[in-house]
């Protein structure tokens, strides 16, 4: 199937659609790719097919060839998805399909947002197909941080009202475990504790739309379960203490805090044990009680702000200056 | 002067390869990113100061008129050739086959413009009034019109970014002649885009609560820039604000994105940074740990852990950007987040010299050109970023880029020369 059109009886009632690249009408063609003959066939026949407006099954099979060449071409995926509901096909068939073509091509926006759409089905997939965390975290085991995966399992958790499903939270914990500096999956471990909960018409963010609220205040729960918050932050300091150099729980802990209306001061005890001192046993540490200190004591501040532009972080030198002249201003 | 060199010479001969002979069948998997990677090729050239006197008149006039060929009948521009099937069999049934493509549509205005063309052939009001026909209720911009006039592609920034781009090079700042075009939904676009910063981190996603990513965090900013050039009236002060905790946020995660560990030399690195981390890997976590209280042995933890070496400066000569937390550095980075903080008026917060040196030295390619990661094979995409990332810094020989068009100031002048900029 993969070459050989013109010589194939099915499609002897076709006739192919050569690329115009405009060279004929004086066009200097930039960008100018050495393509296979494979490809330039199939495209051929894709054009002319896209013409008709065929739906048919040689079409669809016709998409699958030119996908496997060039899977970022953006429209043979939404005819593609035409096709299929046009001759209502088993969609269940076209995921195992999507899933070797996942795993082949890492790097693809198409590929997730076709499976978006198959999946947006509500007639096909009133709920979220059984195999469908399974094949995440074998994408995962691939690239754990592939962002086109965590995005499009936002979008699934989203859709499908998982927060509270016990295997979400599962996986999350399964990938920090085996990479505690996983930011994808802290940050997905984020939307499900304290991302919001409906489908408002904020586009996501907490009382974003809501014109009441202060800017300060966005992206704060309207309830707050205390318990849930002191697990996360408990959760946070266990993971803090297996590297205390990752950014990663240090910034979800100011989240959770953030989320809760609970100020940074709260940790001022929990981050002191990392900093004795100029002994410092975690730059983040010393960064958290820069923060507490420019509320009240601006010259502590200096201080802590002065110590990782000089010992513990001096790639950012500049920036702890520009923090450092921001103090002095505001004093 | 020793250290490192910006090698003109090789990357002129670079760019003109890729101007001038066919790119390897590789790239197929690239052919609908050709207005693109056009832009990438024109681009190179002209901040390097050879786009005229490597061209002549009549091969810059015939790249015009490909860019033209490109532009689809009802207004916008296809990102490729390869979906054109005739405009003598272009119908209302089939024309979405054939559609107009948000980000080929910016780049294929800007590639214009960098040629010197005027526009004048360019479907300004068809453009304009298919542009607000892409915008989502949630105030989000899709790539293309599918059958059915349906929005296709992700809710994405990327889309939002050259829609703004769109807007701004075809109305200008008067709108001459498209006064009655109806206009996108501007504020509901903004909302839109602070939604996608990332509340914790300071940061922005690709959509709202997604992780926050260099290339989304440039989108929005570069989109808001857009749009706040077009006004006096700034709905979007938060983000923009200098003071505001979002800005702030922004600017402080915007920094934290430097890093010595670098893509392409991660062999090591990794466990080196283990023993960094104090070799705490192995310990049990406090939920393991039977017998104490939970929050004794968590403050036992942090009684083991050593203290931290202090660093000194002298030992990091280079140091690139990632994208996100706990990667690595790319070359394509040092411009994602450069360009922003130049749009934030911030660019002063990096450590410019540690990334020339990261560029020169490592990502920079003996035959011209710069690769993604130490070592790599020199791309169209990361050889445009890297330059670019130097041209913010004020190389030698480079032009001066503008961080939102990412194109030349010469470029800009002849935009602003344009009748509805007057």
């Amino acid at each position: 199937m993969a070459e050989g059109y013109a010589n194939d009886p099915e499609w002897a009632d076709i006739t192919p659609i050569e690329l115009n690249d405009g060279s004929d009408s004086g066009a200097m063609p930039l960008a100018t790719i050495a393509y296979p003959s494979e490809y330039l066939e199939a495209t051929s026949y894709l054009r002319a097919v896209m013409a008709a407006n065929e739906m048919s099954e040689r079409a669809l099979n016709l998409t699958k060839d030119v996908i496997s060449m060039n899977p970022a071409h953006y429209t043979v995926w939404i005819y593609r998805a035409r096709i299929l509901f046009a001759l209502d096909k088993d969609l269940i068939e076209e995921l195992n399909w999507l899933n070797g073509v996942s795993l082949k091509y890492l790097k693809n926006y198409q590929i997730w947002h076709h499976r978006q759409v198959l999946i947006s089905s509500q007639t096909h997939f009133p709920s979220v197909p059984a195999k469908e965390p399974d094949f995440l975290m074998e994408m995962f085991a691939q690239d754990s941080k592939n962002y086109h995966v965590w995005t499009y399992r936002h979008w699934l958790v989203r859709h499908f009202k998982l927060w509270d499903s016990p295997r979400e939270l599962e996986d999350v914990e399964a990938l920090i475990k085996a990479d505690v500096r996983n930011n994808s999956a802290w940050n997905h471990r984020y939307m499900l504790r304290f991302g919001p909960r409906d489908d408002v018409p904020d586009a996501g963010m907490v009382n974003a739309g809501n014109v009441d609220i202060s800017p300060e205040e966005k992206g704060r729960l309207p309830v707050v379960d205390e318990d849930l918050v002191d697990a996360e932050l408990k959760f946070a300091q266990e993971q803090i203490v297996r590297a205390p150099e990752n950014r990663s729980p240090w910034w979800y802990a100011r989240g959770a805090l953030r989320a809760a209306g609970r100020g940074l001061g709260e940790w001022e005890g929990f981050v002191g044990k990392f900093v004795d001192g100029d002994m410092v046993k975690s730059s983040h540490a010393v960064e958290w009680l820069a923060d507490v200190y420019a509320e009240a004591e601006k010259v502590k501040a200096v201080e802590m702000l002065t110590m990782l532009k000089e010992k513990y972080d001096p790639i950012r030198k500049n920036y702890w200056d520009y923090r450092i002249r921001q103090l002095g201003e505001v004093a | 002067m020793a250290g490192p060199i910006f090698n003109t010479e090789r990357h002129v001969k670079y760019y003109l390869r890729c101007l001038k002979t066919f790119l390897p069948s590789a790239y197929i998997s690239n052919d609908s990113n050709r207005m693109l990677l056009a832009y990438l090729t024109l681009g190179g050239l002209d901040v390097l100061g050879v786009l005229q006197s490597k061209t002549t008149p009549e091969e810059r006039q015939g790249y015009i008129d490909w860019l033209y060929h490109c532009q689809v009948p009802s207004g916008g521009f296809r990102g490729f050739s390869g979906t054109d099937f005739g405009d003598e069999k272009r119908t209302s049934d089939n024309e979405a086959w054939d559609p107009a493509n948000v980000p080929a549509t910016f780049f294929a205005l800007v590639n214009l413009l960098i040629l010197g063309d005027d526009l004048a052939r360019v479907k300004r009001r068809e453009c304009l009034e298919w542009l607000p026909k892409l915008q989502r209720g949630d105030g989000s911009f899709g790539e293309v019109l599918g059958p059915d006039g349906t929005v296709e592609g992700d809710s994405d920034l990327r889309y939002c970014c050259c829609a703004s781009g769109i807007r701004y090079i075809l109305r200008g700042h008067s709108g001459k002649g498209v006064e009655d075009v109806p206009d996108i939904n501007v504020s509901e676009l903004i909302s839109y885009i602070e939604a996608c910063q990332q509340s914790y981190d300071g940061g922005m996603g690709e959509s709202p609560f997604c992780e926050s990513h260099s290339g989304h965090t440039y989108c929005a900013v570069g989109s808001l820039h857009f749009l706040r050039r077009e006004t006096d009236k700034t709905p979007s002060a938060q983000l923009l604000s200098p003071g505001s905790k979002k800005f702030e946020g922004l600017v402080g995660w915007l920094a934290s994105r430097q890093t010595d560990k670098l893509l392409g030399e991660e062999d090591g690195e990794e466990e080196e940074e283990e023993v960094a981390d104090n070799d705490n890997e192995e310990e049990p976590t406090t939920a393991e740990v039977g017998g104490r209280t939970e929050t004794e042995s968590v403050d036992d933890l942090i009684r083991g852990l050593s203290n931290m070496t202090p660093l000194s400066g002298a030992t990091i000569s280079c140091a690139g950007f990632n994208g996100r937390c706990n990667k690595l550095a790319d070359t394509c980075y040092s411009f994602w987040n450069g360009a922003a903080l130049m749009m934030l008026d911030r660019y002063c917060v990096i450590d410019d010299e540690r990334n020339r040196q990261y560029l020169l030295e490592k990502t920079q390619h003996l035959v011209g050109g710069f690769g993604k990661g130490v070592g790599d094979p020199p791309d169209l995409l990361h050889s445009y970023f890297g330059m670019v990332s130097l041209a913010f810094q004020g190389e030698a020989g480079l032009a001066r880029v503008d961080p939102a068009l990412v194109a030349t100031e010469r470029t800009v002048e002849h935009l602003k020369s344009l009748p509805w900029w007057s």
